[in-house]
């Protein structure tokens, strides 16, 4: 068994969506190097539930194997920790030594409203995907599937934008708070496939105009979103977006 | 309790069109006119409400988690089965079956697994169409492997992946036909109870899991797709919130629980690290397909593994079974894992994990090539246990995956309760007593897809249903029910984390009712868990308030669910006296440790109707009977 | 047309719009730099170019009213985004830092709107000082022209003027060390190896570029008027 260790953390706590929030600091013993980040605060709820002074801190998770896209930590300043191509409940406490002192705050935007703690709220995506977020196929109306062929290389690159879990990290770290990366990533996925063509324009169209109706940001390039990602999403995402989204509008698709 | 299966008669073959063709359908302006609940968004939920949406019918939608794309089918990584035959290699839909119902060691019903592997094919399409980004061959046409045991190359995949990609497949239908206004989605939201009118399923009481309000839904037919009960383990593979809890209200409320003691435990996960360990990640069998599985030959042997050598490994799963090797059933693997553990040649700091190799499979094909194959697997294993497997095999152990189990249903997937239909994990229909690898995907879409939409009609279309509404007195009660049970849960009080509860219920349940059981444990087992649901409602401390996101209230609830339905399925363990697929009794196994399954006295659906909690779960036992018209049962054998 | 207008306006339309005039920009730099340059060529090589370019008339006209449009709606949608920037993100974060790795994320790229500002405010007095600013009369080649020459020597004596360029054309540097590469991607190139390519050239030309601007006048001032690299 390994060695434990002591962390100090500042955590992010507001009661609810219209109650201001602040930082409350917090000290965690027999920290040990196999935990996830998350079983290191599961172990300080346990703590705060034992001495029964305050509510536990709220927390998204589910999976817990970084594939759901629940866990949405901003810690000591970065979406999901220091590690990249990491979900917060994939990074363990190994990236840590005794003493740090680790500031853990919600995902911060417009876009996102804070529920409570570090919960927020991020409906605001599925709004974006509803828009155009898919190919309008009928159960049961499919052809057979090996009667569209699709290059080996196509369907890689679609996979590899598709790989999105749709934790908003992208929106979280980006100084603009731009959902540009998760969008793009959408549009990418489906725009390249055979298809996704006979709805390309209107969906680029369509899940754009979402985007901005929800209040994200502009993109101004940073790419921070690409750093932050957990899958590693490139942001050519979101050049093919903006190049799709301006021949639709040139070839006249109504907006 | 009527169990009337209403499967067709006729042969195997015809059994699902001739459904099909006698179904009766709802005239397109009807559709519109009835509401259908459909609570769980993985893979059958999700589907089952795409479709019945697309068919007309007012759909809502609810889920626990804060969108529909979470849940918990994202985390299914090898693949899909199907019956297409791509490779040549001789597949049919009958093979598919074959090795279905085989694989669940005889314990499922013909005419619901056939199906399953007729629909199949099907799936895959829908699912091309919809811009699911498979795996491809350099040709552009779809790639497939061999999975789990399987002898064909049937398993269409995308990377270690395939279940997000289908979900989210699911999801983006959904999510259009939210935007066309033909599906309400309510995320965050859980389910409470079960609203019954006249004898019929006709409503569910949610909770708010933000704002903690207890609100009612009426609909003419309710779908529950709420997923597995692994957690009742309290470590599994399962995500953290997935539970038992809607089933289990439905369950009390009438509907049956069907073989509950079906468990299946995967046998490639990462081991325990410690008490704090809050769940265990699955890697995915298909690492099987390349990784080879050994321990030391002498017992407690602390070399680092690549210090051993090679004859003084044990490749056991290669041994004992030479036809299939590391490829034998999730059972058989898991089972030889424990054995060679209880032996003491197990390795790592607990001794409970075995290697999992690659050093012969990079030698044999590149690091490239296996890279590209598991890349994202290793990272995932070096991630959390900080081991690189290109250079130090992987340590495994077995964790509980999947159930099989779940509310009993019939050829239509309605239960004996009219009204409550119920797809995917959250059934107990076509794996048996054990469920092969890349089949569950399979089942939660054909159920979802393609065979809901149709048997809803079947039972809208002539259901004769009372003019109500959320004021009816069935509501009021189910309503006030949630409320009492969330006061009671608040008001204990006591001392003892919710989380410390689970802990130790999952303990019991590993110990006594795991990989393997017998009649002295599985007593203890019923014993202990009674005490420990004493305890709990003297001693649970449940922090925070009802009317706000409490994630300990909403755990406290799941908990207290658990340690009813851990009982139950100890007893179903005691009472199935033989050992079949998952379940293995001790007192029943071969000198090499198989299963010795008695046809005569359990080919049955051991489908249990609740009567009450009074210290003890009182629970009656009704029985199915599995005719086999089309199989020879034959004592598995992976030789 | 009417929903290409509107496309225009929307995230997308705006930074392509960002992109395009940022790029005219650049080009026109380019341009100023090389005329700049020619003050340590002939004697009167200066005067002779600003004569030049004066004389276009109309041309002229033309070629300013295009950068003035730019260069304002340049600001403009750099400020919009900046603005709109604070408004997606009401709350900001305690602590926030960058992840590294791919990202961009630099005090240039930071920084786009306190250059910005500080160029639209420097354009001001640079186009007062100079275009509009006071100048000798003299023959070239039979005709009349301004000395335009004398009075950037003269008014980089100044140790304000020389300084002061010198720190905005700093500033200038980071601004293309971001925008070059950034015009690009907003212009949907893509973000494959010629990305890293381009982005390189963009500092290695933000560099070019800062340098070569901010070399006057500093020479100028420590050289003083007599200075050996202009010949009179």
């Amino acid at each position: 068994m390994a060695d434990t260790f002591t962390l100090h953390l500042k955590v992010w706590r507001q009661a609810g969506p219209d109650q201001d929030g602040k930082l409350v600091d917090y000290t965690v013993d027999n920290v040990n190097e196999h935990m996830s980040f998350l079983e290191m605060l599961d172990v300080l709820n346990e703590q705060i539930v034992a001495e029964g002074r305050e509510e536990p801190i709220e927390f998204d998770y589910d999976c817990r194997e970084g594939i759901c896209g629940s866990c949405d930590l901003v810690i000591n300043g970065r979406a999901h920790g220091p590690k990249a191509m990491t979900c917060t409940c994939q990074l363990h406490m190994r990236n840590y030594s005794d003493g740090d002192t680790i500031v853990i705050e919600p995902f911060r935007a417009k876009g996102f409203p804070v529920i409570k703690d570090l919960v927020v709220d991020r409906s605001a995506f599925d709004r974006i995907i509803e828009a155009g977020g898919y190919v309008s196929v009928r159960t049961g109306a499919a052809p057979d599937a090996n009667s569209i062929p699709i290059e080996k290389s196509v369907a890689d690159t679609a996979f590899d934008y598709a790989t999105c879990i749709g934790c908003g990290a992208c929106v979280a770290a980006c100084p603009n708070s731009s959902a540009s990366l998760f969008t793009g990533a959408k549009l990418a996925h489906l725009n390249r496939l055979p298809q996704g063509e006979p709805e390309r324009k209107r969906r680029t169209v369509a899940m754009v105009e979402q985007m901005e109706k929800e209040g994200f940001g502009d993109c101004s390039n940073y790419a921070e979103c690409e750093a932050v990602c957990p899958k590693g999403i490139s942001i050519s995402a979101i050049a093919e977006m903006r190049r799709n989204y301006m021949k639709a509008a040139f070839a006249g698709e109504e907006l | 309790m009527n169990l009337d299966s209403k499967v067709p008669s006729g042969p195997l073959e015809d059994k699902w069109s001739k459904h099909l063709k006698d179904i009766k359908l709802v005239a397109p302006n009807n559709k519109r006119k009835h509401d259908v609940i459909v609570v769980g968004t993985g893979l059958a939920g999700g589907s089952a409400a795409a479709s019945l949406a697309e068919l007309g019918y007012n759909v809502k939608s609810f889920c626990i988690q804060d969108s529909a794309r979470r849940a918990h089918s994202i985390a299914a990584q090898g693949g899909i089965n199907a019956a297409k035959n791509y490779p040549n290699d001789g597949d049919t839909i009958w093979r598919l079956f074959y090795d279905t119902i085989k694989g669940g060691d005889y314990r499922s019903r013909e005419s619901n697994t056939y199906r399953l592997a007729q629909i199949s094919n099907e799936i895959i399409d829908q699912a091309v169409a919809q811009g699911v980004p498979f795996a491809r061959e350099y040709g552009g046409l779809l790639a497939n492997r061999s999975f789990g045991g399987a002898q064909v190359s049937r398993t269409f995949y995308a990377r270690g992946q395939t279940g997000q990609q289908l979900l989210l497949g699911a999801y983006q239908a959904m999510m259009r036909q939210v935007h066309d206004g033909k599906i309400e989605m309510y995320t965050r939201h859980e389910m409470l109870d079960l609203v019954m009118v006249g004898g019929k399923a006709r409503g569910i009481v949610t909770r708010d899991l933000v704002s903690g309000e207890i609100q009612r839904w009426m609909a003419d037919a309710v779908v529950l797709a709420t997923g597995g009960y692994g957690n009742v383990f309290y470590l599994s593979t399962n995500a953290k919130n997935s539970n038992v809890t809607a089933a289990w209200r439905c369950h009390k409320r009438g509907a049956g629980f069907a073989n509950p003691c079906y468990v299946q435990i995967h046998p490639t996960c990462i081991p325990v690290s410690g008490d704090y360990q809050s769940k265990l990640t699955l890697m995915s069998e298909s690492l099987r397909n390349d990784g080879r599985v050994w321990v030391p030959k002498k017992k407690g042997d602390d070399r680092p593994p690549n210090d051993i050598p090679e004859e003084e490994r044990y490749y056991y799963l290669e041994e004992k079974y030479p036809a299939f090797g590391n490829l034998v059933p999730r059972d058989v693997a898991s089972r030889n894992a424990k054995i060679v553990c209880d032996k003491g040649m197990g390795v790592g700091p607990t001794g409970r994990a075995v290697y999992l190799d690659f050093r012969d499979a990079i030698k044999r094909d590149g690091r490239k090539t296996i890279s590209e194959k598991y890349g994202n697997l290793f990272e995932m294993y070096e991630n959390i246990t900080g081991d690189n497997p290109y250079e130090v095999p992987m340590r495994i152990f077995p964790a509980v995956h999947y159930t099989m189990g779940g509310l009993w249903v019939d050829y239509n997937l309605m239960s004996n309760v009219p009204g409550l239909f119920v797809a995917g994990e959250a059934n107990f229909s076509d794996h048996g007593a054990n469920r092969l690898g890349a089949s569950a995907l399979m089942q939660g879409l054909s159920d979802g897809y393609f065979i809901i939409p149709y048997t809803v009609g079947n039972y809208l279309a002539d259901a004769e249903l009372d003019e109500i509404d959320t004021t009816h007195q069935a509501f009021d009660e189910a309503a006030a029910n949630a409320q009492q049970h969330i006061d009671k849960l608040l008001g204990v009080q006591g001392d003892k984390s919710v989380i410390d509860f689970h802990r130790e219920l999952g303990q019991i349940m590993w110990d006594k009712v795991g990989i393997s059981r017998n009649e002295e444990g599985l007593k203890q087992a019923i014993s202990e868990i009674q005490e420990l649901r004493e305890e709990f409602w003297q001693n649970v401390r449940v922090p925070g308030e009802a009317a706000n996101y409490n994630k300990y209230l909403e755990f406290a609830g799941r908990v207290a669910d658990f340690l009813e339905l851990g009982e139950l399925m100890a007893r179903d363990a005691l009472h199935r006296d033989e050992s079949a697929g998952c379940h293995l009794r001790e007192e029943h196994q071969s000198e090499e440790g198989e299963a010795i399954r008695n046809d005569e006295e359990y080919s049955y659906v051991a489908a249990w109707e609740f009567q009450g909690v009074n210290g003890q779960l009182q629970e009656e036992l009704h029985k199915e009977n599995l005719e086999f018209e089309f199989v020879e049962l034959k004592q598995r054998s992976y030789k | 047309m009417a929903s290409f207008l509107k496309a225009l306006k929307s995230q997308v339309g705006r930074k392509l719009l960002t992109g395009i005039t940022g790029l005219g920009l650049i080009i026109f730099i380019i341009f100023h730099l090389l005329g700049n340059l020619q003050l340590f060529g002939d004697a009167q090589a200066f005067n002779e170019y600003t004569y030049t370019l004066e004389s276009l008339g109309w041309i002229l006209y033309i070629l300013e009213a295009g950068l003035v449009v730019a260069f304002l709606l340049h600001a403009y949608l750099g400020i919009s985004i900046w603005l709109k920037r604070r408004r997606s993100r009401p709350n900001g974060y305690e602590k926030y830092q960058s992840k590294g790795g791919p990202s961009h994320q630099t005090w240039a790229s930071r920084s786009m709107i306190f250059t910005g500002t500080v160029l639209l405010i420097f354009l001001v007095t640079h186009i007062s000082t100079f275009k509009f600013g006071a100048t000798e009369t003299i023959m070239l080649n039979g005709h009349e022209a301004r000395d335009l020459k004398t009075l950037v020597i003269n008014t980089f004596q100044n140790p304000l003027y020389a300084f002061g360029y010198t720190a905005v054309m700093v500033l200038l540097g980071f601004h293309l060390g971001h925008g070059f590469w950034s015009a690009f991607t907003s212009l949907s190139m893509k973000h494959t190896q010629y990305s890293a390519l381009i982005y390189s050239v963009g500092i290695v030309f933000a560099i070019l570029m800062a340098v070569g601007f901010l070399f006057i006048p500093l020479y100028i001032y420590f050289a003083g008027p007599d200075a050996a690299l202009i010949s009179y």
